[in-house]
């Protein structure tokens, strides 16, 4: 098979079109990705003189501080995979797997606390659950609670809000994998004799392991990379924030570069655990002809309203943080009380008259970005799955070194990689607004490549070599067998990278020129001046707009397919 | 190349402003600032701007403001390698302008010799504070100190008096109650660190230091996050200046109040041009402006000082300006009053990486041993 897929690329039979293709992939990838990450490795590298030397390594490694740090960032990176896992799976099963009141409602709930704009989720979860915040001010004076119980100022805090953040990704990652596993299988192994545990152990977990990988994946690297969460609750000493918080002050270079140090660091550490979660997946031929429809069972009465119970607990946390935003988005002066006092539009009246920019601009850069990583990374996942062409490899490794590194060094690398004049039209390319949908695109080219990769595993290799004996070429092999077997992936993939685009506030916060602004960049610097009512007020437009879009791809979906959830 | 060549055309339109008044009257219809002063001070600044502009040269300006923190906008601008995205640098300390200015990243100002010289050399005793650059790269705008916020209803709750100086929050009853951002984050707390480290000298300054780290509940990611949790109730005093959005507050409605111990370091917001900047006449007339009755007027309005003894903060009843007076515990000129300085700020420079080292050996990486001391 293997022989088949090299002969075909080498033979013949492929075209120009594909070939060109495929280089146009690589200079997109050598000149968007490899050539502004080798600016960070030098600079990581390099002293203050521009000399080669392992000193800000040694510098790291001999720092209690930062091991500390790592560390720390390793075991809440574990921690937050374990609780989501938890969670994310139990509502994925449920979803998937049974029958009970409002389904369909829970389902679209559970993707809600996905669209929770980072820094606007964890301002949410402080108006709630802080020191001063709503129920620790109803525990002061209707319990006489002397001093407040810390929720949020801590690992706890940073926990929480990831944890209540992303299990929804785990969700639709498990739901993916779930919804192609054919019944059949499970069936035979009940006829078998095997049930229960032991029919999930043999049959449904080693099935649905791509999906739970690329999943934990996500949920780890994305913890790993967060910085702002545990900036807003106080806690610094995590790889990721020392990394920003180094790079942002640029005044002490020393300090600086150690930013880029840890940067650099980051992304080490990240392609070990991409690479080790890789090789999991791909070890094994997950293979299915064909999408289950999957039959419901009806839960028993008590059992459907203990899982009622549980979703309903379970949206009731995740939709605090929006409440929270609400509330400070209309709120007057709110402090120490549970909730405002006054209450005022002028929030939003002061934001409106910025936003009608910000809004366009987030769609049509973040569309733009979109259309970017589905036309390099479709194809990019497909020659990874598919075929045994040289450098696939380097390519997967190039899409794991983008998910790891923070958008920050992204956004410096950029800056410095791309901050001179293009020769012919004597502008620098960090003057130019299209910057950004490029460092978003490639920002999310993971997700795109890493949904439609996992989705492609499902596919049988047989259907296309069958279109192939045939005498269709690859492209029309993709376009008429492929494309349509894995598009639900391939769409999953697309509104993780829209809507992480459009709620992206690190990478584009150090190129943004004025009247690029983004909705979060907005927020970012209402929050910055510390106007966290204006920035809570621009949260609520963004949570719509992700809300609306969400709402939009699920009805077009659901015409087709019956909706993301099967 | 771009270094020699635009602040050449820029002294040639200077030039030719001199020889034609009229011709020199136009500027640019745009102007971008990049600051760490707060958007209530910047919005209404860049907005009477546009206005006086239309007024004057008949010309509508867009304006717009890249909000970064002193850092990050010295650092931004040192990247941009003398091909700046912004014309304006406003805020932080002088001694980043002399910095850039050293590096050549700034225009020399050439501003009317009256304008230059209605603004004091200098403020304070014993350690002068410089409101201007005598080279003339950057100039001061208005004063405002680097104090202390605090929060009277959590005082309250809290059963203490509120805070008149920096020892105050030492109280063993604000343990977990303070807000600071780390000297290595923050320009503004840095200076506030070298405040205390100079006026009790090096051994004693660590130890208060260090029990202050002992009172602390959170560090912020910036300076101007410390009056945002303590407006909010989230903790009940810490470091603070006004426009960076301490007086912003306020306005929202929020409960918080603003102190300047006697031995506060004033900062003159000083302002400069970008070396570079595609805007450089447009750049002049804003700083122009600043420095007028005008914006002196529509700055005093905004919890900050004028730069110059002839304004006093003055307001009818209930205005805003005499809201900013109580704000600030009633002060309407830095010129009324003597100002005590002991902060030295090339003393400070000098040791800036030492100080940073010093903090994260002593403090940052043991913030939870001090807490349960």
């Amino acid at each position: 098979m293997a022989q088949t897929a090299a002969i075909v690329i080498r033979g013949p039979r492929t075209p120009a079109s594909a070939m060109i293709g495929f280089g146009l992939i690589w200079a997109f990838l050598i000149l968007f990705v490899l050539y502004p990450l080798t600016r960070i490795f030098y600079d990581a590298f390099a002293n203050e003189a521009g000399r080669l030397t392992l000193a800000n390594f040694h510098e790291f490694f001999t720092d209690r501080y930062y091991l500390r740090s790592l560390w720390n960032s390793l075991v809440l990176g574990v921690a937050t995979v374990i609780t989501t896992s938890v969670i994310g799976i139990a509502v994925a099963f449920l979803i998937i797997r049974y029958e009970f009141p409002w389904r369909n409602l829970f389902s679209y709930l559970a993707m809600l606390p996905m669209i929770l704009p980072p820094l606007v989720g964890v301002l949410g979860f402080v108006f709630i659950l802080g020191r001063a915040g709503t129920v620790n001010v109803l525990l002061m004076d209707w319990f006489g609670l002397q001093t407040p119980i810390n929720f949020m100022y801590g690992m706890q805090g940073v926990l929480l809000v990831e944890t209540l953040h992303l299990f929804p990704f785990m969700t639709l990652s498990i739901l993916d994998s779930l919804s192609k596993v054919d019944p059949s299988l499970e069936e035979a192994a009940q006829v078998m004799g095997a049930n229960g545990w032991r029919r999930f152990r043999d049959v449904t977990l080693p099935l649905t392991t791509p999906g739970y990988v690329s999943g934990a994946l996500l949920v780890f690297i994305w913890t790993f990379a967060d910085f702002v969460t545990p900036l807003v609750v106080g806690v610094q000493d995590l790889l990721a924030v020392q990394a920003y918080l180094n790079i942002v002050q640029f005044v002490d270079r020393r300090i600086f570069r150690m930013g880029i140090v840890i940067s650099a660091l980051l992304v080490v550490l990240a392609i070990v655990f991409v690479l080790v979660a890789r090789h999991y997946v791909a070890i094994k031929d997950y293979s299915s002809l064909a999408y289950s429809r999957v039959e419901r069972r009806r839960l028993g009465p008590v059992a459907r309203w203990l899982a009622v119970g549980f979703l309903a607990l379970l949206m009731f946390a995740s939709l605090l943080p929006q409440a929270g935003v609400v509330l400070a988005a209309v709120g007057k002066g709110w402090s120490l009380t549970a909730l405002p006092v006054h209450y005022t539009l002028d929030h939003f009246r002061q934001v409106s008259l910025e936003t009608p920019r910000f809004i366009v601009n987030s769609l049509l850069y973040s569309g733009l970005a979109v259309l970017i990583c589905l036309a390099i990374g479709v194809p990019m996942a497909w020659i990874m799955a598919r075929t045994r062409t040289p450098g696939r490899g380097a390519m997967d490794a190039l899409t794991t070194l983008i998910l790891a590194i923070p958008g920050t060094a992204i956004g410096i690398a950029y800056i410095r990689a791309f901050h001179f004049p293009l020769p012919g039209i004597d502008v620098a390319l960090t003057s130019m607004w299209i910057i950004l949908p490029l460092v978003l695109a490639v920002r999310r080219l993971p997700y795109t490549v890493r949904s439609s990769y996992s989705s492609l595993l499902l596919v049988h290799k047989s259907m296309e070599e069958a279109a192939e004996n045939v005498g269709a070429g690859k492209l029309i092999t993709f376009r008429d067998i492929t494309a349509p077997l894995v598009w639900k992936g391939i769409l999953v993939g697309a509104i993780f990278s829209f809507i992480m685009s459009i709620q992206e506030a690190s990478a584009t916060l150090f190129l943004t020129l004025g009247g690029w602004e983004m909705i979060p960049f907005g927020i970012f610097t209402y929050y910055i001046a510390g106007s966290h009512s204006q920035a809570a007020a621009l949260g609520v437009i963004l949570i719509v707009l992700c809300a609306a879009s969400l709402y939009v791809v699920n009805r077009v979906a659901g015409a087709r397919v019956g909706g993301l959830f099967g | 190349m771009i270094r020699t060549s635009k602040p050449s055309a820029f002294v040639l339109t200077t030039l030719l402003a001199a020889a034609a008044p009229v011709a020199a009257q136009q500027i640019e219809n745009e102007l971008v600032l990049i600051t760490p002063v707060a958007r209530t001070l910047t919005d209404p600044a860049l907005a009477e701007f546009a206005k006086y502009a239309r007024e004057k040269w008949n010309v509508n300006v867009k304006t717009s403001a890249l909000a970064a923190g002193t850092p990050v906008a010295y650092g931004r601008i040192v990247e941009w390698k003398g091909r700046p995205e912004a014309d304006i640098f406003w805020g932080g300390e002088s001694a980043l302008f002399d910095k850039l200015a050293e590096q050549k990243l700034l225009a020399k100002l050439e501003l009317p010799k009256s304008v230059v010289d209605s603004i004091p050399d200098s403020i304070g005793k014993p350690k002068p504070i410089p409101l201007k650059d005598p080279k003339g790269y950057w100039i001061g705008t208005v004063l405002e100190p680097y104090g202390l916020v605090y929060h009277p209803r959590l005082y309250q709750r809290l059963g203490i008096e509120p805070p008149k100086d920096w020892d105050d929050l030492l109280n063993p009853k604000l343990k977990g109650n303070v807000a600071q951002c780390a000297p290595t984050r923050s320009s503004s707390s840095h200076a506030t660190y070298e405040v205390i480290l100079q006026r009790d000298g090096d051994e004693k300054g660590w130890a208060w230091l260090k029990r202050l780290g002992g009172n602390t509940g959170i560090f912020t990611a910036r300076s101007r996050d410390v009056p945002a949790v303590v407006a909010r109730g989230e903790f009940a005093a810490g470091f603070a200046v006004p426009s960076y959005m301490a007086f912003e507050d306020r306005l929202a409605g929020h409960d918080i109040k603003f102190v300047a111990p006697k031995t506060a370091w004033i900062t003159p917001e000083p302002i400069g041009i970008l070396a570079g900047s595609k805007r450089p006449r447009a750049a002049l007339a804003f700083i122009e402006f600043m420095l007028s009755e005008r914006g002196q007027n529509m700055a005093m309005e905004r919890g900050v000082f004028p730069i110059t003894p002839k304004y006093r903060v003055q307001g009818k009843p209930g205005s805003q300006a005499e809201m900013a007076v109580e704000f600030t515990g009633g002060l309407r000129s830095y010129f009324d009053v003597d100002v005590t300085n002991i902060y030295d700020d090339d003393k400070a420079q000098a040791r800036y990486e030492q100080v940073n080292s010093q903090f994260r050996k002593e403090i940052e990486s043991v913030a939870e041993e001090l807490k349960r001391k």
